[in-house]
């Protein structure tokens, strides 16, 4: 009997009825479940943390939401620099969502199959630590660990470029073809060009930026200019993500911010120029979220006169945000602002290219989509598309798209492959074959070697 | 210290008990290398423009900025996993704890722990790989990127339209239109190994469609030295496959590069008190500031701390 014809008919019980997709991220996991009677599955954001406020409370994951005062919150997360790291406290936070009986994703792993999204470039022995929790402790009847960049390729891509439109009789069958996966997220900004859903490994390129670099860098900025930040980083994260925007032209915008030479004050700085703005700080009494509004130069004078014998509580804190508006996210695209010996995204997709035939750069320069959360900063891909431009051959195309929603982008390619069964069945391993061949097999399988 | 003894794991399968590892002993900490993976060796030979060479005082400085930038809060706290309660209450069993997975529970390293045991001990999976990797895929090789100016990558300047034409003088490879997709072509290449039962059938190919836009209708001119479109050829489908089957680089190898352009081009400085362009530099410490009023702030600081 040929080995092909007893795996076929032998394979065991029927396959999971669903499929759990995670996107186990840094910053936060994207969760839901999938499979081929599901008709529209939806991912939950689940904080990927262990939280502890100023009262010494811990909140793990989704319980985060309950926490009111996020002054001088610190955080523990088990996945480091976009790698899952410390079993301990994930299997905390993944039995609080999923296993535990009141979990808000309760799923019995023996009846569910599970994707696992993963970083590219991962060490081996990490991923093998992965695999063995994932079938030793949990035991979830079938498991595909993948890139996360890869998953994207199972969304509708085209639909996501505006023009050319193309004809309504082409439907695409996924995975894309040919794309260029930007993944900007919290540890890194990651290179993945995709052929037919498979990643192209030795044109993988790491940009060591991403978005606790530029929370962490903010509130350097903040604490030295205005206040003392560096025990708020969850409240610097919500100002940048409020105020950051990514430049068109950095030069003009440095002088719009400018205060001017001593005694000379240039009107665009007390005006704000259109950039400066104001975030009014959250005290957490009151004010349970800060919010932004346009920098009025008044403000001070008038809530003086506003809160005039009236008691404390009623004034507010305002940091106004000029240039750390745009020189934050530029570390994005000029790492070497802050010293880091890296290009910028645009070099690292050329670079990425470079170890492509030439003949695939009209096709990937065509087909660039960004994903992550940083995807969300106002003028990314703008900035992206002119830079490219710029640096790609003059007679390719090139368009720079972000997907739908950034953030779950992943995890939806993700649920796509979940509902077709015939090629998740061809890409998984069972329970079973990870008994009979163990864990090296298992690596082996999901190297594609 | 170790006294200049090397310690030489003889194992090389040793699998490090939690709570120590073989760490490589560069001199250097190994969560600065790890960030910036740039040896003293390599900065040295490095060839620079002048105007952003550093000191090694700067280097420090900038190494110790990027250190803090890393971090995931200010302070250190260790938050333990809250302990329940042992009565199994609405917990889930998952049946008896492997040793393996014991061990990975209890581990406590970090990913710096990890990737210097990876560098230390390496395994011979990924050393026969090395090998066998093909020298295009190296980074750092910026003569195989080709910039416009190198007219490598000359297309045609019709815009994508003409793409689907094929060029007369191009050498390609005819590649036959992407009929059906079956599951089978997704399967990771060859999963071959003794033990394997993994006769998974070998798809044909992945193939990649040449588009299905309609082909502009033949001119004249086509032939015209000055209009003829060149596009590269396609590459052939074994030289897809190789490259979809060639293994994954390490972490440090997968580092994107500072290519040559973007070294050449002199650093932006800014100012350390307003961020405006750093364009006067204190005589005391070489920071650098925008003008005369944030030298006066800058200076007070670093004129009272102490070892500046």
């Amino acid at each position: 009997m040929s080995p092909a014809h007893r795996r076929t008919k032998s394979s065991g019980p029927a396959p999971p009825a669903k499929t759990l997709v995670l996107d186990n991220g840094a910053y936060t996991i994207k969760a839901g479940f999938s499979g081929p009677g599901i008709k529209t599955p939806t991912p939950s954001i689940i904080p990927n943390c262990l939280a502890r406020d100023r009262d010494k409370k811990v909140y793990i994951g989704s319980s985060l939401s309950a926490c009111k005062d996020f002054s001088e919150i610190v955080f523990r997360r088990p996945v480091e620099k976009g790698y899952l790291v410390n079993w301990e406290a994930q299997k905390e936070i993944w039995e609080h969502e999923f296993f535990d009986a009141k979990a808000p994703l309760h799923c019995d792993p023996k009846e569910t199959g599970l994707i696992l999204a993963e970083a590219p470039n991962t060490l081996p022995a990490l991923q093998t630590f992965c695999d063995q929790v994932v079938f030793e402790e949990f035991g979830f009847a079938r498991y595909l660990r993948c890139l996360g960049p890869q998953l994207n390729a199972y969304n509708d891509i085209q639909s996501i470029f505006k023009p050319p439109a193309r004809s309504p009789d082409l439907t695409s069958i996924p995975p894309a073809e040919i794309l260029m996966l930007v993944d900007s997220s919290y540890s890194h900004t990651t290179v993945t060009p995709l052929l037919l859903g498979r990643p192209i490994q030795p044109a993988i390129r790491r940009l060591d930026v991403g978005g606790k670099l530029l929370t962490n860098y903010l509130t350097r900025l903040l604490s030295l200019r205005q206040y003392d930040m560096r025990n708020d980083t969850y409240l610097v994260n919500e100002i940048k993500e409020a105020t950051c925007y990514v430049s068109k032209d950095f030069k003009a915008d440095m002088e719009q911010t400018w205060k001017g030479p001593k005694g000379d004050r240039r009107a665009t700085y007390e005006t704000g120029g259109g950039i400066a703005k104001d975030y009014v700080l959250p005290d957490y009494h009151a004010l349970t979220k800060g919010f932004v509004r346009d920098h009025d130069p008044d403000a001070a004078t008038k809530l003086k006169e506003l809160t005039k014998g009236k008691p404390i509580g009623a004034s507010e804190d305002v940091l106004t945000l000029r240039n750390e508006r745009f020189t934050v996210p530029e570390l994005l695209f000029n790492p070497s602002d802050i010293g880091l010996r890296q290009s910028g995204i645009a070099q690292q997709i050329l670079d990425s290219l470079s170890t492509v035939p030439m003949g695939l750069w009209p096709g990937f320069l065509a087909n660039i989509i960004v994903v992550g959360g940083n995807a969300n900063i106002e003028g990314f891909i703008i900035r992206l598309q002119m830079e490219m431009r710029a640096l790609a051959p003059a007679e390719c195309f090139v368009r720079v798209a972000k997907a739908i929603d950034p953030i779950v982008s992943t995890w939806q390619g993700g649920a796509y492959l979940a509902r077709d069964e015939d090629q998740l069945a061809s890409l998984s391993v069972t329970k079973e074959q990870y008994e009979e061949y163990g864990s090296a097999w298992v690596a082996r399988k999901f190297g594609g070697r | 210290m170790n006294f200049g003894v090397r310690e030489v794991a003889l194992n090389s399968r040793a699998n490090a008990a939690p709570g120590w590892a073989y760490v490589p002993d560069t001199g250097v900490n190994a969560s600065v290398t790890a960030l910036q993976p740039s040896s003293r060796k390599r900065a040295r030979n490095q060839h620079v423009a002048s105007h952003q060479e550093t000191t090694a005082k700067q280097d420090a400085k900038i190494l110790r900025e990027l250190v803090a930038l890393d971090r995931e809060n200010h302070r250190d706290v260790s938050i333990p996993v809250p302990i329940r309660h042992r009565d199994n209450a609405g917990r889930v069993s998952h049946g008896k704890v492997t040793p393996n997975v014991r061990k990975i529970l209890q581990s406590q390293k970090t990913f710096a722990n990890h990737l210097s045991d990876y560098e230390a001990l390496g395994s011979p999976l990924t050393a026969s790989t090395a090998l066998t990797q093909p020298s295009a895929t190296i980074p750092n090789t910026p003569a195989a990127r080709a910039t416009p100016g190198s007219g490598a990558p000359h297309l045609t300047s019709k815009g994508t339209r003409s793409h689907k034409k094929k060029d007369p003088t191009a050498v390609s490879t005819p590649t036959p239109l992407r009929k059906v997709f079956s599951a089978a072509q997704l399967t990771p290449a060859a999963v071959k190994s003794e033990s394997s039962t993994a006769d998974v059938p070998m798809p044909d190919a992945p193939i990649l469609s040449q588009g299905n836009g309609t082909i502009p209708a033949a001119h004249p001119l086509d032939k015209d030295p000055l209009l003829v479109s060149r596009i590269p050829g396609m590459p052939s489908q074994t030289e897809i496959d190789k490259l979809l089957a060639a293994p994954p680089l390490t972490y440090n190898e997968a580092r994107g590069p500072w290519v040559e352009e973007d070294m050449r081009k002199p650093v932006r400085q800014f100012c350390e008190i307003c961020g405006y362009w750093g364009r006067v530099r204190c005589t005391r410490c070489g920071g650098k500031v925008c003008a005369l009023e944030c030298l006066t702030t800058h200076q007070e600081e670093c004129f009272s701390r102490y070892g500046a």
